[in-house]
């Protein structure tokens, strides 16, 4: 639990979200200063084509959180390699944020989330090929 | 690298992209024109091979090839029991009819993908690698050349994917109040 307002960095995690491979390592960087905090966080799904061709790239989406903490309004407001927009927003449309208690008066938020897609070295356990 | 069993169903369905199309012309004898599959097994074969039912495929193809009335037809089997075979995980079975088809055309690009597949699965990366290359010259930026050439490289670089996701606070950006 986050106590300080300042920016933290998250501990790398492993998610078992609905749209997760399960080679896929997450990691998820959050801070404190934000006035609504993530429930759900969906992780898109790495395209096929793009892990085949070894295309690596960041999407930045934008969108909207209302008081029950349902995205909405969507879209893309930088990319690196349109490959990894879809994915993207389809996390981002399914992910929810903590609903705000009735006594709190603020209204829904705007709020920006980066994706950023990597392909890391792996290491060889018999790198001699035979032949 | 553990394969999963995702990793296993996609090299199956890369062997049945390596297929050769079946697609027997219609031949026209003197006044009579015969319209359908010249080779019903072969034809079947390689339908059962694009279903994913390997031994049905290589079953038929294996008849098919018995009744071969042409080189092109011994060339598409050969090159299709290779795929089958390689779905069967027979491996040296199906090396063997791709060298087949190989030494006869030298010009088979499928042949030169279904053996550089092979190689890979055989670990033997260096003549992947050269048949890669055949086939690639042969047709460039063909589908199934690619895919395999993924293979290649995850099997000698792999790579594992990550993705960061990061919701630190960052300004608004001009245009994005609505």
């Amino acid at each position: 639990m986050m106590t300080r307002r300042w920016a933290w960095l998250a501990m790398v995690a492993w998610f078992t979200g609905v749209s997760a491979n399960e080679e896929t390592q997450v990691t998820h960087l959050t801070d404190d200063a934000g006035d609504r905090q993530p429930l759900q966080t969906m992780i898109p799904v790495y395209p096929e084509r793009a892990r085949r061709d070894r295309l690596e790239g960041d999407v930045e989406v934008c969108f909207s959180v209302d008081r029950e903490g349902r995205t909405s309004r969507v879209r893309v407001r930088n990319s690196t390699h349109r490959i990894f927009e879809k994915p993207s927003i389809l996390a981002v449309r399914a992910s929810t944020y903590r609903p705000l208690p009735d006594d709190k008066t603020l209204p829904g938020i705007k709020t920006c989330r980066t994706f950023r897609f990597r392909l890391t070295p792996v290491a060889i356990e018999n790198p001699t090929p035979v032949r | 690298m553990r394969q999963t069993t995702g990793w296993r169903r996609y090299q199956m369905l890369l062997a049945i992209f390596c297929v050769s199309s079946v697609s027997i012309a219609t031949q026209a004898q003197e006044a009579k024109t015969v319209v359908g599959p010249v080779n019903p097994e072969l034809h079947d074969g390689a339908e059962a091979l694009l279903a994913g039912d390997a031994e049905a495929g290589v079953r038929l193809t294996l008849i098919g090839l018995k009744q071969a009335n042409s080189a092109r037809e011994r060339y598409t089997a050969w090159s299709n029991l290779c795929a089958g075979y390689v779905m069967l995980e027979q491996l040296d079975t199906a090396l063997d009819y791709c060298n087949r088809v190989i030494e006869a055309t030298d010009g088979h690009w499928r042949a030169y993908s279904n053996r550089a597949l092979v190689y890979v699965k055989l670990k033997r990366y260096d003549e992947a690698e050269q048949d890669l290359q055949k086939g690639e010259a042969l047709s460039p930026g063909a589908r199934t050349l690619k895919a395999v050439r993924a293979m290649l490289r995850d099997a000698v670089e792999p790579v594992a994917p990550s993705i960061v996701i990061d919701d630190r606070r960052q300004p608004p950006g001009p245009g994005d109040d609505d």
